[in-house]
This record gives C-alpha cells, structure tokens and sequence, in this order.
C-alpha cells in the first residue's frame, strides 16, 4: 500500500495531530514527515506547540487525536519499544549537576540496560564526538554550559537511538559552543541519524535541511531554507542605511511611496521589501542623500517574521 | 561599599514576598489553616486521665470478698476487666500487649480478709508504656482505700485530711494544659520550615545571588523576607487563639498585648532561624533535613510542652533555655492560666527577644560572609 | 536472581547523590545518635525537683515535721519565694509549684482536737505534675502521721503489692529511647525517600527518566531500595547506642528485631514516594511530609495513650507507622517478643506499605497528562 511504503522511509510520520490541554488547543492538526539521516528543525515562539509536539513523538504526551509513526512504530502499540530507537534532551537540563560525568552516563547507560563492554565503548566514542577536553571525574555543575549539553548529548546517544530529538539544545549556549554543536549535529545526520531540533535561533535553522514554522499550534510553512526564502520573499529586499543627519520623516515619505510594500526595523537598519525593480531603483535614486540601500537575501528571520505576520 | 540600610528598599523586598506567598496558595494555606488544624485535632486527642484500661484479673478464690475487689476495680470506671482461668504464664497478657495491668487474687484471699489478716494481692503493670504505667499505678492507692472500706468495712479515717485547691486548672482539664503548649510547638515548626524551605529555594536557584549583587543591604533582605511571614504567624496565632477560647473553652487571664508581644518575638525567633538554616546549607533537601531535626522532636520532647523541664538533670534545664520554644510555653501559660503580669514574664521575653537578634545577626553576617570575596 | 540493571543503576546514583554532601552524611549518621542521646538523657517522666512553700506558724512541731520531710525527699525542694507571705501570689507567680497552709491556729493543736485540714494550693496548668504532687504530698503526710501517732495505725487487710514488669525501676529512657529511634528514623527515611521523588519533578530530570525505557516498577523501585538500605545502615548504630548506652535490654531475638526494622523502612519510604506523588515540588514535599510526621509523632501512643483519642484519632493511629513499630521495638527488647504481637504489627506495616506503594504506581503516570 502507498501508505506504508512511505511510512516505511519515514523515520516521523505525523498526521491530524491534535493535543488539547483542557480547553486549550496546544497542537492544532499538524502534518507532516521526517526523513531518515534528515536534519528537521521547528522553529516557533515559546508556546507555540513545539515541546508539546516533541513530547508527544518522544512518547511522553498522549495526543488528543491523529495518528503519529515514530521509527515506523506506532506508540499507542508500546512506548517501550519507541522509547528504546529514540533519544531524547529536553529542554530543561538532563543531566544531574551533583554527579560527576562518568556517573551520569553510567546511570544513563543502567536506564537502558546497555551491557558496559558496549557502554565503554559507545562512552568513549561520544566522547570523542564531542572532543571532549575536561576530566570525567568532574561534577557537571563544573563544566561550561556549552560542554554540559554535548555531555547531555553523548548521554541520548548511548543507546545508539535511530532519531535525536533536541528540544532547544542550544539555549543559554555561547555562540562558539553553539556552533561547534551544530557541527557535531551534522556529523550524527551524516552517520544516518535523524535529528529533529526545536529552536528559536534562526540563524542555526540554516543548518536543517527542511524547516517547520509552527504558531499557535499550526504549522504556518514547511521546506528547505532555500526554497522558504524564494517562496515568502518573492519581491526583491533591500538593506537600509540611514545616512547621518537624516531628516526624522523619511521613513514615513518613504512608506507613502507605492513601490515600497513594507520597511521594517532591523537593529539599527532596516528591511524594505519592494513592489517594482524599476521604481525602486528612482525612488533610491532620488532618496539617497537620505539613505544607503543594499540588495540582501532574506534571513530566516526575515521569513518567519513575515510568514507569521502573514498568518494572523 | 554598600549603602547603610534604607527601609524602603527592605519594604519592597517584603511586598514581593508577599505577592510570592499570595500566589502560591498551598504555601499559604498551609500556614494559616495547618497549625488550626493541628491544635484542633490534637487538642482533642490528648487526654492523659487514663481510661478503659484493659485488666486481666485471675480469682484463685472465688469468694465474696475476691468478687467484691473486682466489682471495686470496675465502679472506680477506670478499668475494662477480663477473667481468665489461671492456667500458664500469668504475665501472658502482658506481653501479649493484651492487657495493661493484671491483678492476682490468691486462693485464701477471703478468708484472710474476713479474719482481718494481711491479705495481700499482686498487681502486675506493664511497665513498658509511659503514658498509662505511672497513671495506673497512681490510681491503685484509691482503689485500694475503696476495697478495703468495701470488703473490711474498715475506713481509715486520717488524722489529717489535705484539701487541694487546683489553682489555674480547678477540672484538671488536660486541654488547658496541652493545647497552648500545642500552639508553641505547631507554629515553631511552622516558622522555622517556612523560611529555611522559601530562601533556600532562592539560594538554590540563583535569585538571591542576583539580589546580593545589587546595592541592598543583608539587613534589609532579611528584615524583607522575615516581616511577611512574621505577619503569617501572628495570623495563625490568631487564628488558634479563637479556637483554644471558643471551641476548648481556655480562659485567658492574662494580658493580651504580652501574649501579642511573646508571640511577635517566638515567631521573629524561629525565623530568624529558619533563615539561618537556609543561609548555612544553600539547598532545599538539607535545609529541610535541618529545620525538621532543629524544630520538630526538640520542641515536642525538650520545651516543656509535655515532659516537664524541672525534670531533667541541670545540664538539660540549662540547655533548654536556648529553646525559644521554652520561653514561649511560660508564656502562653501565663498567658492562659495563670494571668501572669509583666514583671512574671520578663525573662522569658527577653530570652526570647535575645534569640531573635542573635539569630538574626549571625545570619546577617553570614549572608556577608558569602557576597564579599 | 538476575540483577535488573536499571534498577542497579538508580542504586548508584541515588547513594552517590545522597552520601556525596559530607553535610548529608553528619545528618544521616551523627545526627540521629546526638538527638538519641540527648533525648534519652534529657526526658524524665518522673516528676521531681518540685518547688514546695509552706505557711505555718513556727511553733507548729508537726507541720515544721511534714515540710521537712517533704524537703529531704527526692521530690521537693524549698520554693525561693523571698518574703512573700501571700499563698495564690507565690503559685502565681511560678516561685512555688505547691504552698501547703496550715489551719489557722497550727496544725500541732488541730489534730489534737480530732480532724485537721491542710490546704493544698497546687499549680495545675501541669495535670500529671499536679496529679504527682498531690500523691506525693499524701505519701509524706501519712508517713509522718503513722510515726507521731503509731497508735492510730490501722493496718488495712486488703494490701496491693504492686509491680512493674519489664521495667521494674521505671526508667524513663526505657521507653523513650526506643520510641525517640523510632521517630527518628521515619523522620530521615520519609523525607529522603519524598525528597529525591520530588527533586527529580522540580528540576525536570524526571522528564528523562520517563522518556528511557525503565518501567513504573524500575523507577519505583530504583526510587525506594537505595533509602531502605540507609535506613537499614542506621539501624544498628541506633540501636547500639539504646541498648550500650542506655542499657535498653534486648530480651528478644536481634534478627526478628533486624526484620522488623526492615519492614518498617520499606514502609517509611514508601510512605515517602506516596508523599511524592502528591507534590510538584520540594517546598511542598518538605511541608507534606510535616503533614504527615507531626500527626504521626503525635498519634503514636508515646506521649500520651491512644485509648484515650475519639475513635476519629483512634482510626488515625492505626495508620501511624510509629505506633507500630514502637509496639515492636518495646515487645521484642523488653518482653521478650510475643509471636502474636510481632506478626500483627509488623503484618499491619506490610499491608500499609504495599497499599502504599499500590496507590504510588497508579498516580505515577508514565506520561506528563
């Protein structure tokens, strides 16, 4: 059947799915699937349904409604097994601060019953995935931020789970460390590992390979970042300078003019996106002396701010 | 340098906390409605005039006169009895923890009576339990007055007679002693989980860090954190004196701004040392180890609430005095019962006003102790 | 028996966690005895050290016999009341726990004339002391009497001869000590047991528990055994200190006792996990767990007896565990240990405890809704 050949290829497979808390609708009739060694990420504000999502494929939330396939397996036929292909960080800290590292990944290890010849040697391959430079002796509550969370990661992986869910595995992390645990994420795809991330950074969504909007329990858009960018900014967008000594009303003269559909603030620029080529290159032409204006790509940033203004 | 103490700033700090116990209703019912609840249940558990005590009793006899004892032990009201067949170990309902008390009538007990000759009867009581061993006992002479003027007609008349005036408790009521000491217990242990659990929270989970580094003053933080809930216990107070008043029916003799005074200072002093908990151990899991092992057995066992201090050997009595609580069960008492007067009660109040300052300055100096480098 | 690893593994980690603060350890291990010691030193139900005034007239031979003999007993000792000579002040004010009044014209010349009264002003905000005091004034006043007038002796044929088994003495510590371990130990292993539950919850360390594939049974289990094993280690110190230090006798068999103790941690931790699932987080486990030790302490029988309760209490303290386990403490150390009493109480503790552990399982969801 057409449909359990596609499930078959499917490391998530989420249809109609619905969680109500009482009379409020957190996951509103989602839909939507995951590819095997795919990097998927989510992305929405804070209570926009992507922990609650997270939970229910982790087998932690009964849903309301709809169906969902996680590893091929359906959880409401044994969240054992489920449990046992999928690795899970939450988004409150995971491991236990008053322990040391070793100790933590030996209790993680015990929870999943792995025999310690494996243990020892699936801990010293995260470790060194993670290159991983301090002492295991250490307490977590001594390490980094940065290091606390790929530990966390070394402690999902120990099981060897077919799909990662990282539920903002990056909150609260330098930039550095942020980006070396991305790169790591990148490895794991590469090994064939699903990984399904919630963030609220855009700029690390550049990493996934297809991209989930959700707000307010909906999914608003889902593609790969190329595709997003073309699709929600089809018209050009400029980059806005404003000139030193510019007189306070240009913005407003700029927005009466009809090749302008909208200029919005961007830190200390702003973003204008444009109607007509043509009668933007006069309109810049002629407003220069009050601004500089750059052709850009649209950031993600730029796409979900726009996608969810669209969607109210 | 840190600015001298500014009151506004120590004001704000209390408004938050109240804002923080008002939304957490479990906290503040807790407060209020669990030592009324205590007083209430407990008030009405203790009695410790013992009765319906199990007596096993063993006739040998079978005379009038052996039928007769026992009718006496049954109209003193104070016994529940039981005949048993003599045959096997007579303690067996004791320690079979079926009986209390056990009385052996021997076979010729009749006739030595009725020949007025020393007639003499065991009786066996189970010394393991405190509370009713000593009760009965105590009541044996009575009962053996009553036999003897009932089988022997012979009624020892004393020479002197004592006329006992039972002053501040003329019923002997065991309510009018133990629930104002109930009160003392319950709204200790009260106070002092209340701040050690609330401000270890805070050094647990980094809030407080975050108020050090701003410029108020410890002094301000703790005088901030304390009021609320010193206000809490002053409620629950009032709250428990309505119930020992009109529901037990406890007169109150004495003055009421002392018993306001004595209260005010029991609690400040509790939570000054639940505050000193939180400030020493910086987590929940021990500042509940802490204040539960401070505020619950010593209180109950060492504050004179039911065991008596002048009971103890020295060293203890003068280890007490480190007890708020012990000052605060003279008070409530005097309060109470004896309708004592300033002059009465001024140790007491002071020991207990001395206690809350010293507490609170040792935690003041250590929460110093740990913001500077 | 195969070790289940999880269950291992919770083993290790809750020990680690728990022994790790060299604070914790004191708590666990030195605590306890200090508290025992103290307790067991400190208690005395025996009243004495009872501040007697009395007010008669110096030429009043018997009287002036009566107080000094109440003097040389062990009971009393003079009041410091200054130069009071009003008798309600002297109570009153706390300086004299008893003042005895002698009849207007002495007490020497009243019996003369056949029948005299003595007023007795007794402080009794304190029932038992007051209680004690009377008893023990009689005792006086009808020695003294029985040697000045030996003739009125009337020797009453029926005679009591009372005893107190197991604890002929007495002894206060006795019966305290083994009732303050009691105490002790639930207090230590109820609130470890809650406390680690309620932990995992406020820090969300639970999430990931749930989210492996240890089952309710695991994490329950994995939960309760390691507290059970503490508690079993603190045991034998306590109980070393009651009976070398205190010189409780051990009459019955120490392995029954060791069984009991056994039951009776399960209980207490269970108890604790049931605790657990009514809470969010630690705040609430540390006054849900007062909740329950402060009725229990006091339902106990120990300060005062449970016949006495309304059937309401009464009901009430068949739930207490420390009623229990006192009842067996003091039948096997210091009756010997009656097969019926041991196999009721601690029967009662195993029903208790697995009801406990029942309803824990059902209230511990394996989802968050």
């Amino acid at each position: 059947m057409n449909k359990n050949d596609k499930e078959q290829n499917t490391s998530v497979w989420v249809k109609n799915l619905t969680v109500k808390f009482g009379s409020f609708t957190a996951v509103d009739h989602i839909s939507f699937h995951v590819n095997s060694g795919e990097i998927f990420g989510f992305l929405g504000a804070n209570g926009a349904g992507k922990t609650t999502t997270i939970r229910v494929l982790c087998g932690l939330l009964e849903p309301t409604s709809g169906e969902v396939r996680v590893a091929g397996l359906d959880p409401k036929k044994g969240l054992e097994a489920v449990k046992a292909r999928v690795g899970y960080m939450s988004q409150k800290f995971t491991l236990y601060p008053d322990m040391t590292v070793d100790e933590n990944l030996e209790f993680a290890a015990a929870l999943h019953k792995i025999p310690s010849e494996v243990h020892k040697r699936r801990r010293a391959e995260g470790l060194e995935i993670i290159a991983f430079k301090a002492k295991t002796r250490q307490l977590v509550s001594e390490l980094s931020g940065g290091t606390k969370q790929e530990v966390a990661l070394v402690a999902a992986l120990l099981h060897d789970p077919e799909i990662l869910f990282l539920d903002e595995p990056t909150a609260g992390v330098s930039p550095v460390s942020r980006s070396r645990f991305w790169s790591i994420i990148r490895g794991l795809s590469h090994r064939g590992k699903t990984v399904f991330v919630t963030t609220h950074y855009m700029d690390e969504a550049e990493n996934c390979g297809r991209i989930a909007l959700m707000r307010d329990g909906r999914i608003v858009a889902l593609d790969n970042p190329a595709n997003l960018k073309k699709d929600t900014f089809p018209e050009p967008l400029y980059e806005l300078t404003p000139r030193p000594g510019v007189k306070s009303d240009w913005l407003k003269n700029l927005r009466k003019d009809k090749a302008v559909l909208s200029v919005k603030p961007y830190g200390m620029r702003y973003h204008a996106i444009v109607s007509n080529a043509r009668r933007w290159r006069e309109l810049s032409r002629r407003m220069a002396g009050d601004f500089k204006a750059r052709p850009i790509q649209p950031s993600l940033e730029d796409v979900f701010i726009r996608v969810v203004e669209g969607a109210k | 340098m840190k600015d001298p103490v500014n009151l506004n700033r120590a004001y704000a700090i209390a408004f938050k906390e109240v804002r923080h116990i008002w939304r957490d209703p479990f906290t503040l019912g807790l407060a209020l409605g669990l030592p009324l609840l205590m007083v209430l249940f407990f008030g009405l558990a203790m009695d410790f005039n013992v009765h319906d005590i199990h007596l096993t009793s063993y006739d040998s006899d079978h005379s009038r006169s052996s039928r007769q004892l026992l009718e006496t032990f049954e109209s003193s009201g104070y016994f529940l009895l039981r005949q048993e067949p003599l045959i096997g170990n007579i303690t067996e309902p004791l320690d079979a923890n079926q009986a209390k008390a056990v009385l052996v009538i021997p076979p010729h007990f009749g006739r030595y009576v009725v020949s007025r000759m020393d007639s003499p009867v065991q009786v066996l009581i189970d010394g393991t339990d405190n509370s009713t061993a000593g009760v009965i006992g105590g009541y044996m002479e009575g009962i053996q007055s009553a036999a003897n003027s009932r089988l022997a007609n012979v009624s020892v008349s004393p020479v002197v007679t004592l006329k006992p005036r039972y002053l501040f408790n003329p019923e002997l009521n065991s309510r009018w002693f133990t629930v104002p000491g109930l009160a003392a217990v319950v709204l200790a242990i009260i106070s002092i989980l209340l701040t050690a659990m609330t401000v270890a929270r805070e050094w647990e989970n980094g809030s407080m860090e975050l108020l050090l580094s701003t410029p108020v003053h410890p002094v301000e933080i703790i005088l901030g954190k304390l009021a609320p809930y010193v206000v809490l216990g002053l409620s629950a107070q009032a709250l428990i004196y309505f119930l020992a008043r009109f529901y037990f029916g406890i007169p109150f003799m004495g003055s009421h701004v002392l018993f306001i005074l004595g209260t005010f200072l029991f609690v400040a002093a509790y939570m000054a040392l639940g505050l000193l908990v939180s400030v020493t151990t910086r987590q929940q899991i021990l500042a509940m180890q802490f204040s539960m092992m401070i505020g619950m057995l010593p209180n109950i066992l060492l504050s004179g609430f039911i065991f008596p201090i002048e009971n103890m050997p020295a060293f203890f009595q003068y280890l007490t005095m480190l007890f708020p609580a012990r000052w605060f069960v003279l008070v409530i008492r005097g309060c109470f019962l004896r309708g004592s007067d300033l002059a009465q009660l001024a140790v007491p109040l002071l020991a207990m006003l001395f206690m809350a300052t010293l507490f609170v300055t040792v935690a003041v100096r250590r929460f110093k102790k740990d913001v500077e480098p | 028996m195969k070790m289940n690893t999880t269950v291992m593994g919770f083993f290790k980690k809750e020990l680690v966690q728990t022994l790790r603060d060299p604070r914790m350890r004191i708590m666990l291990f030195v605590m306890p005895i200090i508290q025992m010691t103290l307790f067991g030193i400190a208690i005395s139900t025996e009243t004495r050290n009872i501040k007697l005034a009395a007010v008669y007239k110096p030429n009043d031979f018997l009287m002036r016999r009566i107080v000094e003999r109440c003097y040389s007993s062990q009971w009393f000792i003079p009041a410091k009341i200054g130069d009071m000579n009003d008798a309600f002040r002297m109570v009153q004010s706390g300086k004299a726990d008893v003042v005895l009044i002698a009849p207007e014209k002495g007490l020497t010349r009243a019996v003369g004339r056949g029948g005299a009264d003595v007023q007795l002003l007794i402080d009794s905000s304190n029932i038992t002391k007051a209680e004690a005091v009377e008893s023990y004034t009689q005792a006086i006043l009808t020695q003294v009497l029985g040697e000045a007038f030996p003739e009125k002796n009337q020797n009453p044929p029926v005679r009591f001869v009372v005893r107190y088994l197991y604890n002929p003495e007495m002894v206060t510590s006795v019966f305290m000590v083994p009732s303050v371990l009691c105490m002790i130990l639930l207090m230590v292993t109820l609130i470890l047991s809650s406390s680690s539950m309620a932990r995992e919850k406020e820090s969300g360390t639970l999430e990931t528990l749930l989210s492996s594939p240890a089952t309710t049974t695991e994490i329950l289990l994995g939960k309760s055994l390691p507290y059970v094993a503490l508690g079993m280690a603190e045991f034998p110190l306590v109980i070393a200190v009651a009976v070398y230090g205190f010189g409780v006798p051990m009459r019955g068999s120490f392995w029954v006792l060791l069984f009991c103790a056994l039951i009776f941690m399960c209980n207490a931790v269970a108890l604790g996990i049931l605790l657990s699932t009514f809470v969010k987080n630690l705040q609430q486990s540390a006054m849900a767990g007062f909740l329950f030790i402060f009725p229990a302490i006091q339902l106990s029988g120990v300060l005062y007896p449970v016949e006495n309760m309304p059937w309401l209490l009464k009901y009430c303290a068949y739930l207490d565990p420390i009623m229990y386990f006192v009842n067996l403490l003091r039948n096997i150390m210091l009756k010997g240990g009656n097969l019926q009493v041991v196999v009721v109480n601690a029967g009662a503790l195993v029903v208790m405890a697995f009801f406990a552990i029942g309803i824990a399982s059902r209230r511990f969801h394996q989802t968050l809704n």
